[in-house]
């Protein structure tokens, strides 16, 4: 530590604290137009000059100078200011000035500081840039006339984003902040860039000309898309979600968000939302009141009572956890059927059943702060940078900050392998459980397991066959690769497994998650920092869709046996809050006809989905931006939802839908949703204690006590057809699920589903990039646009499955692997 | 003399075979983006995109940064290059010696503009700020050859004696 004077204040701070730090913290504003605690020092802007004693005879830029003992600063002398009015003039020598027409009015840098030091005239005078504005994106505008070129665009999205769009181009009067060949902008759409320009350089077009950022209502809430559980700002004015606002103080990731949390939150006011109740008449859905939707609902569930065999619910993981204990109180409790589930039944059992069996408790025994904390990171696809990319970022801070050693074992390449120093070992697809089972019994065999970890013997007897040499041919890999993995994953002093999980990834089931745990728990990487294993839920409240049970405790049926028992008509009820099947759950076709044939639907959703269409009842609920409550994020952090806006239209929450329904049938009622946090508080033990406004603008994570235990799983070898290429879906950067597909940003940057094929395959097929192709399997085919590139192997299609039209799961059956042909149309 | 403009050159006929070999040299080598980028430069005459590319893949930089260093060196040249490069200063001297008469008669006779290049890789033509030879303005240069007090007729002549000129 080193104390220093700063304005007369006494402070200490620790040794790599520079003097901008030590300022912040005793509590001195020092302006700042180029630095960004996030970032790497830049020193280029010269606004947060300061006087320091014992460095007489110059200004000293305090974002870059450390803080040394003893030393005297003063941060605001006539000097100072002369000096800081000056850059400040120079910096408007050339910039237009049109803040009148800028949308960063009023969240400007420029423009404060510019009040601030009453900077009213020029003594310099010059051209005015000339830059041609990039419109070319329909999220991004680069106004480079704006720019102050402070650099941080460039630093984010190499330091953190690790995309590297932005660097500074040409020289002298000529250099500007400039992209690849000086050509539009085409990059992830993350916005990152834009939540850091210090000006109106950068901006949002979804948000342009649309309120004065003074006028915005700020309300602090939680993304509404994957489990990381980012916390975001929405700024509303007349009842609308205008945009999300950066706030650099928000959450872990320190405001950073992905191109969902940042530009997908068109669905909120998108006009596709539900304005009303409908009811099925005459095979038509018409417009209803909800007393007449809701009185339809209860007799029909009230009537179900009596044979709760025949009732079933499935919900959403996107649902609040107080929606989601209403949901199981309601069916579990008050109908008394244990036919309820979500996510597809297979999407959570890495949780509810992997997780369970392992380490005792239905959770990751990891946290996200744990990524940064490991020495090796052993990432499982590489997809977990699309499925939560902001867990990505966290990924790329430790790789290329602190030299994390990245392991990935995938079925393809992806943006993470390119991070300095990663090794992607490319397995054959559908084996990610045998070649777990082979790092364990390598470990095993190199002497590296410890010897007291519960159910050792059984594990060893189990692992037999699982030799690297046998699991070699299995998995597409050598026995050396897999041997030195296993070698480099024991012997690291932190290692830490991530596991990306949902609707897009069937093989990530409960066989994979214990056969990962089994690697953490052999190597003693389990209940320490930075180490362990963080199954990472598809949706912003996967887990507390476990913590709160919906899924089938005892005798219930899951997700797909009540898919198949409307089939047969033994469920003859069904209720669907939010799910959405016919797009998201495996063999469409098959559940199509199930739904179609079940008696009775009602589904509340945002939407009118596909699923919907097939309802008799369709109630119209509220997003996340128009009620209040919390998420559980997949780190185990319990976080307030706020309200920003009321319901459109005649929408309810579906808070409101459950409790209106649970009453009426004599299951009692809740006074609003806090009261049924306290009652979640008071019955869920790991969310003992717990208040709402305990919960503050961190959150709480939720405790585990971790039993952990060795559970031997089958890694079989997936069978091979001839002739046939390996499908496998996933997850695009830009969607979450299928409700991003209502999000125009999202949807400007990937409207459509694709087949992604190598190079070789492509040439074989004779298929080229954009070329219109038929994928077929054994359950149906679809037409996709061909996309060809070097992420994928040979023998191998990847296709996202996030979309309606020509649904990937037109021809998947749930299995880790789907075999088909493919060919040009 | 053929005008098409050099960038018109279809991009894939470049032979990417000696700038892998440039990259294979200096591939285990720290700060090694500059010594390859020159030596694409000695080897091709220019950076070629498609090396740019594969400078970017195999070193794994950022495409755009390799962009940033070949735009801030004023050594480095995106398009190929005449063999001989026609400098012509419109610097304030020159200017106001009639300079822009003398940049218009080279634009007429070889058919390129500023910074293009010929198809026939003859010539590249350049205007230029003062060249510090104030008083031989206006001022013009073939390569390291210098031309003094321009005219029209002078325009003619160099062009006549470099097309005789060997490639
Ligand atoms: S939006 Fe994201 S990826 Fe694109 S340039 Fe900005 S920071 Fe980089
Ligand atoms: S665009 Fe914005 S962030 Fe980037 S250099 Fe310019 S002012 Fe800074
Ligand atoms: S989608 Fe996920 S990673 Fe992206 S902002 Fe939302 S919570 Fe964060
Ligand atoms: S903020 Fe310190 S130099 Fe820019
Ligand atoms: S102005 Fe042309 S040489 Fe100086």
């Amino acid at each position: 530590m080193v104390n220093l004077t700063i304005d007369d204040k006494q402070v200490t701070v620790p040794r790599d604290a520079t003097i901008y730090d030590a300022a912040k913290a005793c509590g001195v504003k020092i302006p700042i137009l180029c630095h960004d605690k996030k970032l790497h020092p830049f020193g280029g802007c010269r606004m947060c000059l300061v006087e320091v004693e014992q460095m007489k005879g110059r200004l000293i830029p305090s974002c870059t100078t450390p803080a040394t003992e003893g030393m005297i600063v003063k941060t605001m002398t006539d000097e100072i200011v002369k000096a800081r009015k000056l850059v400040l003039e120079l910096l408007l020598l050339k910039h237009p000035i049109d803040c009148p027409v800028c949308d960063a009015a009023g969240d400007c840098d420029l423009q404060n500081l510019t009040y601030e030091y009453k900077v009213n005239s020029n003594r310099f005078t010059d051209e005015k840039f000339n830059h041609a504005i990039d419109y070319d994106n329909p999220l991004i505008e680069r106004d480079m006339n704006r720019c102050i070129h402070c650099g941080k665009c460039a630093r984010i999205c190499d330091e953190i984003v690790a995309f590297g769009a932005y660097t500074f181009i040409n020289r002298g009067i000529e250099a500007k902040m400039g992209t690849e060949f000086d050509g539009p902008l085409n990059c992830e759409f993350c916005g990152s860039c834009v939540s850091v320009c210090p000006v109106g350089a950068l901006n949002s077009r979804p948000f342009k000309f649309k309120a004065r950022w003074w006028a915005l209502t700020k309300t602090k809430s939680v993304c509404s898309y994957c489990g990381t559980g980012c916390q975001l700002t929405l700024g509303s004015k007349d009842g609308k979600v205008l945009t999300t606002i950066y706030d650099e103080n928000q959450g872990f990731h320190n405001g950073q968000l992905c191109t969902r949390g940042r530009f997908g939150y068109q669905f909120i006011n998108s006009d596709k939302r539900l304005t009303s109740p409908l009811i099925r008449k005459n095979g038509k859905l018409q417009p209803a009141s909800w007393e007449e939707a809701l009185e339809m609902v209860t007799s029909r569930l009230r009537a179900g009572k009596s044979d709760p065999a025949s009732v079933a619910a499935l919900a959403t993981a996107r649902l609040t956890n107080e929606e989601l204990f209403l949901f199981e109180k309601l069916f579990r409790g008050t109908v008394g059927t244990d036919n309820i589930d979500h996510s597809a039944g297979f999407a959570h059992e890495a949780l509810t059943v992997g997780a369970k069996a392992s380490f005792g408790v239905a959770a990751s025994p990891s946290v996200i702060a744990d990524v940064q904390k490991a020495n090796l990171l052993l990432v499982v696809k590489t997809d977990a940078y699309e499925t939560h990319p902001v867990i990505g970022f966290e990924i790329n801070l430790g790789v290329k900050r602190k030299g994390i050693d990245l392991r990935i074992v995938s079925d393809k390449k992806g943006k993470l392998s390119r991070l300095p120093g990663a090794k992607t070992l490319v397995h054959t697809p559908g084996a990610e459980t045998a070649l777990f089972n082979a790092l364990c019994r390598s470990v095993i065999d190199q002497g590296l397991a410890v010897e007291d970890a519960a159910g050792l013997a059984e594990l060893k007897k189990a692992l037999t066959d699982a030799t690297p040499e046998k699991a070699a041919a299995v998995c597409g890999l050598s026995a050396a690769e897999i041997t030195a993995l296993a070698k480099d994953f024991a012997s690291a002093e932190k290692a830490l497994i991530i596991l990306p999980i949902g609707l897009g990834y069937p093989g990530h089931g409960s066989a994979l998650a214990s056969a990962a745990a089994n690697l953490a728990i052999l190597t003693g990487k389990i209940g320490k920092e930075g180490c362990g294993l963080l199954i990472m839920g598809e949706k912003n409240n996967s887990q507390g869709a476990v913590d709160l049970g919906i899924y089938p405790k005892s005798t219930g049926l899951s997700a797909q046996a009540i898919i198949e028992a409307c089939a047969l008509g033994n469920v003859k009820t069904l209720f669907v809050a939010g799910e959405n099947p016919v797009v998201s759950y495996p063999n469409r076709a098959k559940v199509e006809k199930a739904l179609d044939q079940v008696e009775f639907m009602v589904v509340s959703d945002l939407f009118l989905t596909e699923t919907a269409q097939l309802a008799d009842v369709v109630l119209p609920a509220c997003s996340f931006a128009e009620k209040s409550g919390t998420f559980t994020s997949l780190g185990r952090r319990v976080q307030m939802v706020r309200q920003a806006i009321k319901p459109l239209a005649l929408a309810k929450s579906d808070f409101e839908i459950l409790n209106a329904i649970n009453s009426a049938l004599g299951g009692g009622s809740f006074a609003n949703q806090g009261a049924v946090f306290a009652e979640i508080a008071a019955s869920v033990p790991a969310y003992q204690g717990l208040t709402q406004a305990g919960l503050g603008d961190e959150g709480a994570v939720l405790p585990v006590a971790i039993a952990a235990k060795l559970v031997p799983v089958a890694g079989e070898a997936q069978p091979t057809f001839a002739g046939k290429l390996a499908l496998v879906t996933g997850s695009a950067l830009y969607h979450n699920g299928t409700m991003s597909r209502f999000g125009e940003g999202p949807m400007y940057v990937c409207p459509d589903g694709y087949a992604e094929l190598c190079v070789a395959d492509a040439a074989l097929l004779k298929i080229a990039e954009g070329d219109l192709v038929t994928v077929t399997s054994g359950a149906g085919s679809v037409s996709l646009a061909a996309k060809v590139g070097k992420r994928v192997p040979q023998g191998v299609v990847f296709a996202p499955y996030h979309f309606g039209e020509g649904s990937i799961n037109t021809i998947t059956d749930g299995s880790a692997v789907t075999w088909v042909t493919v060919g040009k149309k | 003399m053929s005008s098409a403009p050099a960038e018109e050159i279809p991009a894939e006929e470049i032979d990417l075979s000696e700038a892998n070999h440039i990259i294979d040299k200096y591939l285990t080598l720290p700060g090694n983006l500059m010594p390859v980028l020159q030596g694409i430069q000695d080897s091709y005459g220019f950076v070629p995109r498609p090396t740019i590319d594969l400078v970017a893949e195999r070193l794994n930089v950022y495409p755009s940064q390799i962009y940033g260093v070949l735009t801030f060196y004023s050594q480095f040249h995106m398009k190929p290059r005449g063999r001989y490069i026609i400098r012509v200063c419109v610097g304030t001297a020159c200017h106001v010696q009639g300079a822009e008469r003398i940049v218009d008669t080279f634009f007429g006779r070889l058919g390129i503009g500023h910074a293009e290049t010929s198809a026939d890789l003859r010539y590249t033509f350049e205007k230029v700020a003062c060249l510090g030879a104030c008083g031989m303005a206006p001022l013009a240069m073939v390569n390291d050859d210098t031309f003094g007090k321009m005219t029209v007729q002078k325009v003619d002549e160099i062009v006549e004696t470099y097309n005789q000129r060997p490639m």
